[in-house]
């Protein structure tokens, strides 16, 4: 299946360090989204976004909000959202959880992570 | 035998009046100094009112200047990350020219084996023979070229990894900016307070009212750290195992 990714950060920065690892990964398709808001526009314009990968703290909808916005969303919910953020608390996490993000990276990551949680992402839908 | 009892009144009333005077004598240095503390304490307070003030004048300028910073890490690590990718192009580039190159080399081999082979069998042509391979480039040496080229590669994108620490520091200083916000606006409120003399009438502030915390839905995180070890991620990848197999913790966290 061809992947492509939405990739959801407010910091320009982190936002071309995900792309560049992705396509380091082999991961040539993505599009960008500047905050939760931004983000859900994307999706309703591209119905080929298979895969979100979103920080947390962002302006106007936060990376909770959006991964709520789109389980609620049925024909969005089936999409995997992976978190990535520098929130490492364990509330964090299973706050995240509980709302249905697949799974969780803290940044600062390597790629060898972000390539595991893909990877078993993809491997359990 | 009234004017005897008049006279005896008016001395009592001349004698509590001598004590309300000593009295008087006793307490006037200490209004005295009461007035010179007084005296010395109103400029102090100004003093510190004036500090106060001046210094709440220069905090928006501070917390510009933070954002200045981040503006300007970021227009840096956008300028370094520009310069990554022309290297890793070249890089990719490179390796692909190496590729070809070693596959002309296979070929060359593959020719030159025919040639020899219809070479007569003298010293001279051997000699000839052995000094074209002396100079000829081996595959041995394309793979340490290739090897090399990989590793810069890496390097290069370890570069890239390490500059997420922009992304962590713009979210403390942006944790630091909400600080100094928050200080504007206490001492801004404080200056208000002694301003109008409010003060009098106030109670204390809780020590709740005192607290400095992020904001419910704020775009940074005040506890982000550039932790490089893997200590959160497996806390992460802990939490997230468990959960998967139960539900309960979760639910009993947020029901």
């Amino acid at each position: 299946m061809s992947m492509k990714f939405l990739i959801v950060d407010d910091s320009v920065t982190m936002r071309r360090i995900v792309a560049n690892s992705l396509q380091n990964l082999g991961f040539k398709e993505y599009v960008e989204a500047s905050d939760g808001k931004d983000a859900l526009l994307k999706l309703s314009e591209d119905d080929t976004i298979n895969f979100v990968i979103t920080d947390w703290n962002m302006p106007n909808i936060s990376g909770l909000e959006l991964t709520k916005a789109i389980r609620s969303d049925s024909t969005l919910s089936s999409i995997p959202i992976l978190m990535v953020t520098t929130r490492g608390v364990k509330e964090d996490i299973l706050e995240a959880l509980n709302a249905k993000v697949n799974n969780y990276v803290v940044k600062p990551f390597t790629p060898q992570i972000l390539k595991e949680k893909i990877d078993q992402i993809l491997s359990n839908s | 035998m009234k004017k005897v009892t008049n006279m005896t009144e008016l001395f009592e009333k001349l004698n509590d009046l001598k004590a309300v005077f000593s009295y008087g004598q006793k307490i006037i240095p200490v209004l005295q100094s009461l007035i010179d503390f007084m005296r010395d304490t109103v400029p102090l307070l100004e003093t510190v009112n004036n500090s106060i003030a001046e210094s709440t004048r220069q905090i928006p300028k501070a917390s510009h200047h933070i954002t200045d910073v981040t503006s300007a890490t970021e227009l840096a690590t956008t300028e370094i990350l520009d310069i990554v990718d022309v290297i890793s192009g070249e890089i990719d580039q490179l390796e692909e020219n190496l590729n070809s190159e070693k596959e002309k080399i296979v070929k060359r081999k593959e020719i030159f084996a025919k040639l020899q082979s219809q070479l007569p069998d003298t010293d001279e042509n051997k000699a000839l023979v052995e000094e074209y391979i002396s100079y000829n480039a081996s595959v041995e040496a394309h793979a340490e070229i290739a090897e090399i080229l990989q590793n810069t590669k890496n390097n290069v994108f370890n570069i890239t990894l390490s500059l997420q620490v922009q992304d962590i520091t713009s979210q403390q200083l942006a944790a630091v900016n909400h600080l100094i916000e928050n200080v504007q606006d206490k001492l801004a409120s404080l200056i208000n307070d002694l301003e109008t003399n409010d003060f009098q009438n106030d109670t204390p502030p809780e020590t709740d009212d005192l607290r400095i915390s992020a904001p419910q839905n704020s775009t940074f995180n005040p506890d982000a750290k550039y932790d490089k070890s893997s200590e959160n991620q497996d806390i992460a990848d802990s939490i997230v195992k468990n959960t998967k197999t139960s539900q309960d913790e979760i639910d009993k966290l947020f029901s």
